[in-house]
């Protein structure tokens, strides 16, 4: 099933161990995390629990809505180029083949709270005690030793703790009782969390490259998530309450133009407000006289009139089809596209030249299609060498050609439940 | 703790505005040494969102110090056609090269990656665009908050059946910028066990894209176009933001188990709902979630936020408080988190910045103050880049340094 290629991949050589999540809550960060380093090379082994296995098997969306853990399509996204293994952690047993799998492990990913690990004997302390050249990432809502830290958090609690949620939908607030703050799409908070770190826990292997010593990594959901506001920390820390971004920082309601506008067959987002931008916002709109009134002169003068500019441009992008105004500002170099749907975003020209979505034929679940590399790679290009595991599918790899377990080992830890 | 990861590395990093000066920003702080390139005459618009006292400057904007930390400052006019030379020689002597000019601008600067590549061989090189390098609308101008809605992200960001939304925190940038990091690092790291550089082509739709799984393997699978769900969850119910006592407080709930849900209501108050028909499994309120969230808004309104909180915490629900930037700034969790850092910059003074979003053992961030304009330019072009004073006094004249 391994697909060959010359090409090289960046992080071949590179052994991550993903543990599950075993919360009733659950939290995918760490699926995504080993998903970044599994798709440019990395030896990932993902440890399910056995029979139910990982959280996302059993999350939407199934093909017919017919849930079937082995074609969900979360999970044959986030489990791409991962090797599958089942470990009870709650059984000695278990843990003991965890620790023997952490021996030859660089990267470990943890997704439990720490109360749940110190039950177990998995905290970051004795995992980095034991192994001292391992990099130990954590991935918990809030983070190892925050006060929060028994707290249940998840993507929706976190996103809203974060400043994010009451920042959404920006400039679009006109019933404030009636639309509260707002979570983005999908589970940015768990995907965020996962990426920053991927990235941290790099950071930590590049210390490790020239000091020999692991370390532990703590990232969380609601910290991931705090820094996508940075900008509005910047401004509680320098500008006065009153100055224009002051003011912004401290409401929800409509204060100056939003990010996106109706058309005739859709909406756009647009930004018209600095001088450049505003020049070729009055080409695209054929110079109509308004434009040129003294209220629109200046950036500030735009700024302060914001309401008029929305309503003057709603008016003429009424008579206009998002695709045209998408292609006639950007000839003018304003910003501004279309506000894909996802058959839009599936079918675009755009993304179908640069081949992002990718096929790829599943032992399970057929031919799928899937988002592709987010970054390309000149030299050592995103590619998907297997699809997601069979739930224990690479059992035997593992127990028995990595850490020595004979077949009848093996049979017994089925029999007992633990793998 | 004294060693940092990238001591030894440089950085030449012609990015702007939020994505890559974040990305840098990490690799700033863990040792590398970024050489931040500029420009008064064509000045990173960040510099002029917000000030700092109410004043705005070049040197003031408290958001671009809330990025741009850990890292030297040169000016220098790419668009002259001597500015070219002193690019190179910071490339030469660089690991990794950012940008994020519109597509072809660093080939009309004389900085394409065959041209950095002839200076240095193995230099990595990121580029971050909202659609990447090639395709039919590579050569787009575009924000982060533009750029999503290409990606799918405004569509689906919504309250229910409703119009599409702009998302806050400037999304998706620093997301991107994070992204950045783990990729620039993948190709640091192969270069270290290979010799070579590469280049690498971001696509800031496609990373958000990336991150839109539900909605596109829904569509993979089912041809089904998901729309706006608010705060909704497929698989949770209640799972939502709810009104407490006074104005715009409002509280976040995610209920995961039948056994969370008799606890949310026992707290509410109202234990009856739980074994009301309506409501009785996770297939009845997702079924009826318009009267069940109506139900719960109506006893959360007379809770105080963070008592309801704390109670329901108690019994093991995941609740929290909805906060904007202000309320975060008054958590005690949050300042006693490490992410902050009080840094004293030239202008500005004493100011609080967020620094790294991940917490290290055996790392101490190195955090300095985001650099005045061309703050260093003088003793890079000299120290690091051999021109002697004559020729950066004639550069200046010559409008090649501003």
């Amino acid at each position: 099933m391994e697909a060959q290629s010359e090409q090289p991949q960046a992080l071949k050589g590179i052994r991550i161990v993903e543990l599950p999540c075993l919360d009733r809550m659950p939290i995918l960060a760490a699926s995504m995390a080993a998903k970044a380093f599994a798709d440019l090379g990395a030896e990932v082994v993902k440890v399910e629990p056995p029979r139910v296995g990982a959280p996302e098997r059993h999350e939407g969306p199934f093909k017919a809505e017919i849930p079937d853990p082995e074609t969900g399509g979360l999970h044959l996204y986030l489990n791409t180029n991962k090797l599958g293994v089942t470990l009870d952690l709650r059984s000695k047993k278990g843990r003991e083949l965890l620790l023997r799998l952490l021996e030859s492990a660089d990267i470990v990913l943890n997704p439990n709270m720490p109360a749940l690990n110190d039950q177990l004997g998995l905290g970051w302390p004795i995992l980095t005690a034991r192994f001292p050249k391992l990099v130990v990432v954590s991935l918990t809502s809030f983070g190892t030793d925050s006060p929060y830290r028994d707290a249940r958090g998840g993507n929706l609690v976190t996103t809203h703790m974060s400043g994010v949620g009451y920042e959404t939908p920006i400039n679009q607030v006109t019933d404030p009782p009636n639309q509260p703050p707002l979570k983005p799409a999908g589970r940015q908070a768990d995907y965020l969390a996962g990426f920053t770190a991927a990235a941290a826990a790099m950071c930590a292997l590049f210390h490790r490259k020239r000091t020999g010593a692991g370390q532990h990594v703590d990232a969380s959901l609601w910290l991931a998530m705090v820094s996508m506001i940075r900008p509005s920390i910047g401004v509680y820390s320098h500008d006065t309450p009153d100055a224009p971004y002051g003011v912004r920082i401290r409401t929800r309601d409509k204060i100056g133009v939003p990010w996106v506008y109706p058309c005739q067959d859709g909406w756009v987002s647009f930004s018209p407000l600095t001088d450049k931008f505003w020049r070729g916002t009055k080409t695209i709109m054929g110079n109509p006289q308004w434009a040129e009134s003294e209220m629109f002169a200046t950036l500030t003068s735009r700024a302060a009139n914001h309401d008029a500019i929305e309503a003057l441009l709603i008016e003429w992008l009424s008579s206009q089809k998002k695709h045209d105004v998408f292609v006639k500002a950007q000839a003018e170099h304003v910003p501004c596209f279309p506000v894909n749907t996802p058959r839009e975003v599936a079918d675009n020209p755009h993304y179908k030249a640069r081949g992002f979505f990718v096929d790829h034929q599943h032992p399970v679940a057929g031919e799928v299609r899937m988002p592709g590399a987010p970054c390309k790679f000149s030299r050592t290009p995103w590619r998907i060498v297997r699809g997601a595991p069979r739930l224990g599918e690479h059992n035997r790899k593992i127990f028995v050609e990595r850490l020595g377990l004979s077949e009848s080992e093996l049979q017994a830890l089925q029999s007992d439940g633990v793998i | 703790m004294g060693q940092l990861p990238f001591e030894g590395i440089r950085v030449a990093d012609f990015g702007w505005i939020f994505a890559i000066p974040h990305a840098t920003a990490w690799l700033g702080s863990l040792g590398a040494e970024v050489v931040r390139v500029e420009s008064t005459l064509a000045p990173d618009i960040v510099r002029f969102l917000g000030g700092t006292d109410g004043m705005v400057g070049i040197n003031r904007s408290g958001m671009y110090n809330s990025i741009n930390f850990s890292r030297r400052g040169i000016v220098l006019n790419l668009a002259h056609p001597e500015a070219r030379e002193v690019a190179l020689r910071l490339v030469a002597k660089s690991d990794i090269a950012t940008e994020n000019f519109t597509v072809g601008n660093m080939k009309k600067f004389g900085l394409s990656y065959d041209e950095l590549r002839a200076v240095k061989p193995d230099i990595i090189m990121l580029s971050g665009t909202p659609l990447g390098q090639t395709g039919p609308y590579a050569n787009t101008v575009g924000f982060g908050p533009t750029t999503q809605a290409f990606a799918g992200m405004c569509h689906l960001t919504g309250y229910p059946d409703s119009f599409p939304c702009g998302i806050g925190g400037t999304w998706p940038d620093f997301a991107v910028g994070v992204a950045m990091v783990f990729f620039m690092l993948a190709a640091l790291h192969y270069r270290d066990a290979s010799g070579e550089g590469q280049y690498l082509d971001l696509s800031m739709a496609e990373t958000v894209t990336a991150m839109l799984p539900e909605a596109m393997m829904d569509y993979f699978l089912n041809w089904r176009e998901q729309g706006p769900i608010g705060n909704r969850a497929e698989s949770m119910a209640p799972h939502g933001v709810f009104p407490s006592r006074g104005d715009d407080r409002w509280i976040a709930i995610a209920i995961a188990t039948e056994e969370e849900f008799g606890a949310l209501c026992e707290v509410l108050g109202v234990p009856v709902l739980a074994t009301d028909r309506r409501f009785t499994r996770l297939a009845q309120r997702l079924a009826n979630v318009e009267a069940l969230e109506a139900e719960i808004a109506a006893r959360t309104k007379t809770f105080d936020r963070d008592e309801l909180v704390a109670r329901l915490r108690e019994h093991g629900i995941a609740a929290g408080p909805v906060y904007g930037p202000v309320d975060l700034m008054q958590d005690s969790a949050f300042l006693a988190s490490g992410m902050l850092v009080e840094l004293e910059h030239g202008e500005s003074g004493r100011r609080i910045v967020p620094g790294l979003p991940a917490g290290f053992s055996a790392m101490k961030p190195d955090y300095r103050p985001a650099p005045t304009i061309g703050q260093d330019t003088d003793e890079v072009l000299s120290g690091l880049l051999g021109f002697s004073a004559d020729e950066i006094a004639m550069m200046r004249e010559k409008k090649i340094l501003m």
